[in-house]
């Protein structure tokens, strides 16, 4: 340290930090389910977090088992499960949302680079699976009995210049979001209308509604929280 | 009228309760696979006319390219109807899954056809092999837990049959409170032998 | 097939509302003695009889269920500034910025499990339910100003449950209006007329629920 007159700064500094790392991996979990919820399309695994959200709920899991044995008193114990219920809820919630999209969105998941690319490993491997189970259902059921020009299950047609098929979330959907910053500059995308090549803004800690497609770039960069 | 038993077909499932199957509409199904054939063949014949008649299939624009164009067009509504009533009845098949478990009750698969029952296997067990590499169950706490131990009072006394899951014998002599496990308490509950309290 | 919309998806269940408003911090007076608790979701405690500390809600309704501690009310859920807000709610079309994100379900939560500690507990309730009244209403005349234009909608103060009430609503009109606005869309002038001759050329838009 270069001396001893910026102590004011450092605390305050520390202070700054302590407000970083008292956000607990929970409330980052509960963020990440919120957004999760209210995107339309899938958003990117929280690989890290994750990660340590499960080692958490081991550790406690081991601290419950250890006081019962102990003989520690039932009160605080079920306490310590209630928390733990709690934190499984989340993490359950947030896979299962994850895997409820991947089912109803699997083709266009699966041959969209992006998406693919926010998938967990063991995700991708489901998504593998699911698309080659359907694909191969509705082969057997219809697409099999068609004519020979008429078999895919992405293209109507051979003359199909797209995949014309392939169910995909609507990303207009308009989300309900906060913003923690001010921020300016937002481009509202696609209006024919005047007003929407305006830029947009928004304050902190009000509620606006807009259309998703608006503001996904800020929702992956966590600018900004659905609700 | 050309798509009319297609649109039928879709109609069908689109008027059902959501969530719930309609037995397999086998009959009408092929029905409609039968008109693609039909479409088709129509379709064949009238390219083979013109090319008979030495035109340029491309960019000729005469009766029988229109003829044409309205048997392509068919084909592809069938096409889609038939897919949009197979993926839909996959897709509450799949939702099935989640809401009951693996295994199928009677009443509900004979509403499937063979490839379904397939279907929902295959399904199932991918699900669960997910679930597996993850070492989570996602198919229990739909809801948000609640406190697991609730107050009750007891409404008329209860001398016989008392099992609880802590393996505790409690005296339920009636205006007796306790504080249960829910699950414990809610077979007391629904027999009008206890009461929750609140508050 | 394909754009099907996904509201189920998108929707929190007024369970999970209440879980979230669980986690608000409330103080409570408890009653015994107990050591830290260093859970998942942070470290709460030391608890000592009558002195105050701060935990979740969930954890202030666990220990006040066992009989262990009092929560004591949030300042907003007084008489005093519960007029204040309900008057401010009538006197204004803004909604009050004096209330907490989950005031209904935390006052839900607290009148279903600490009544006793809630002073004038029927005065509160009844007041909180008009201000829910009032608040509603305003959401609703909030939603007739909405028209075409409308590219998002700044809504300042609303609380959770009133938000999971107006959303499936605003959703699909927004959504509407950005389809049909979209010149592509709009049909061709003399067919319209074909159609509905009755219709006078100049009539004015209909308004939205006017």
């Amino acid at each position: 340290m270069a001396s001893g007159s910026v102590e004011g700064e450092q605390s305050s500094l520390a202070d700054d930090y302590d407000a970083l790392i008292s956000t607990t991996d929970v409330e980052l979990l509960k963020r990440a389910w919120r957004n999760e919820k209210a995107a339309p399309e899938i958003l990117r695994f929280e690989s890290d977090l994750i990660t340590r959200v499960r080692e958490q709920i081991e550790l406690m899991e081991e601290t419950v088992e250890e006081k019962l044995t102990v003989g520690t008193d039932p009160l605080s114990v079920s306490l310590y499960q209630m928390d733990l219920d709690r934190t499984l809820f989340l993490l359950r919630s947030y896979l299962r949302i994850r895997i409820l999209k991947i089912e109803k969105y699997m083709f266009h998941i699966r041959k969209t680079e992006e998406l693919w690319n926010r998938l967990s490993k063991d995700e991708k491997f489901f998504t593998e699976r699911c698309t080659d189970d359907l694909k191969k259902h509705l082969e057997e059921s219809v697409l099999s009995k068609l004519p020979e020009n008429y078999q895919s299950y992405e293209r109507q047609s051979v003359i199909s210049e797209e995949d014309d098929m392939v169910p995909e979330p609507r990303l207009d959907t308009f989300v309900l979001c906060r913003s923690k910053e001010y921020l300016t500059g937002i481009q509202l995308e696609d209006g024919p209308v005047d007003d929407r090549s305006k830029l947009f803004e928004m304050e902190p800690d009000v509620l606006y509604f807009i259309c998703y497609k608006s503001i996904k770039s800020l929702v992956e960069s966590g600018k900004i929280d659905l609700l | 009228m050309y798509g009319r038993k297609a649109c039928q077909l879709v109609k069908e499932f689109a008027s059902g309760e959501k969530g719930q199957l309609t037995p397999f509409n086998n009959d009408l199904f092929d029905q409609v696979v039968a008109e693609c054939s039909q479409h088709h063949g129509e379709l064949q014949s009238l390219i083979r006319k013109m090319q008979e008649e030495g035109l340029d299939v491309q960019t000729a624009r005469n009766a029988d390219h229109y003829g044409a164009l309205i048997h392509l067009f068919s084909i592809v509504r069938n096409k889609r109807c038939l897919t949009a009533y197979v993926y839909n009845r996959a897709e509450t098949i799949r939702n099935l899954l989640w809401k009951i478990g693996p295994v199928i009750p009677k009443e509900i698969e004979e509403k499937l056809n063979h490839w379904e029952e397939e279907y929902f296997k295959k399904h199932s067990a991918a699900l669960k092999s997910y679930m597996s590499k993850v070492l989570v169950d996602l198919t229990v706490d739909m809801v948000p837990p609640k406190d697991p131990y609730i107050q009750v009072r007891v409404l008329e006394d209860i001398r016989e049959g008392i099992v609880l899951s802590d393996d505790k014998n409690p005296n339920f002599a009636r205006h007796s409170m306790h504080f249960l496990k829910r699950t414990d308490a809610e077979k007391y509950i629904s027999r009008g032998l206890m009461e929750e309290l609140t508050g | 097939m394909a754009g099907q919309s996904n509201h189920e998806l998108s929707l929190f269940s007024a369970e999970e509302l209440e879980f979230i408003a669980e986690d608000e911090i409330v103080d409570i007076v408890p009653n015994l003695k107990m050591d830290p608790l260093c859970l998942i979701s942070g470290d709460f405690g030391p608890f000592t009889p009558q002195i105050v500390t701060q935990v979740p809600l969930w954890l202030a309704i666990a220990l006040k269920k066992r009989g262990k501690c009092s929560i004591v009310p949030p300042q907003w859920m007084s008489v005093e500034k519960l007029t204040q807000v309900l008057e401010a709610e009538r006197d204004s079309q803004e909604m009050s910025e004096h209330l907490p994100f989950h005031y209904v379900e935390i006052s839900r939560l607290l009148f279903d499990h600490a009544r006793d500690n809630i002073s004038d507990a029927y005065m509160v309730r009844s007041l909180i339910e008009d201000i829910r009244d009032v608040r509603f209403h305003k959401v609703e005349t909030d939603l007739e100003a909405f028209n075409g234009r409308t590219i998002a909608v700044k809504i300042k103060n609303l609380s959770a449950m009133e938000v999971n009430i107006v959303r499936p609503f605003i959703g699909r009109a927004l959504q509407a209006f950005y389809k049909h606005d979209s010149p592509d869309l709009i049909p061709d002038p003399e067919r319209v007329s074909d159609r509905r001759p009755q219709v006078a050329p100049n009539a004015p838009r209909r308004q939205l629920r006017r």
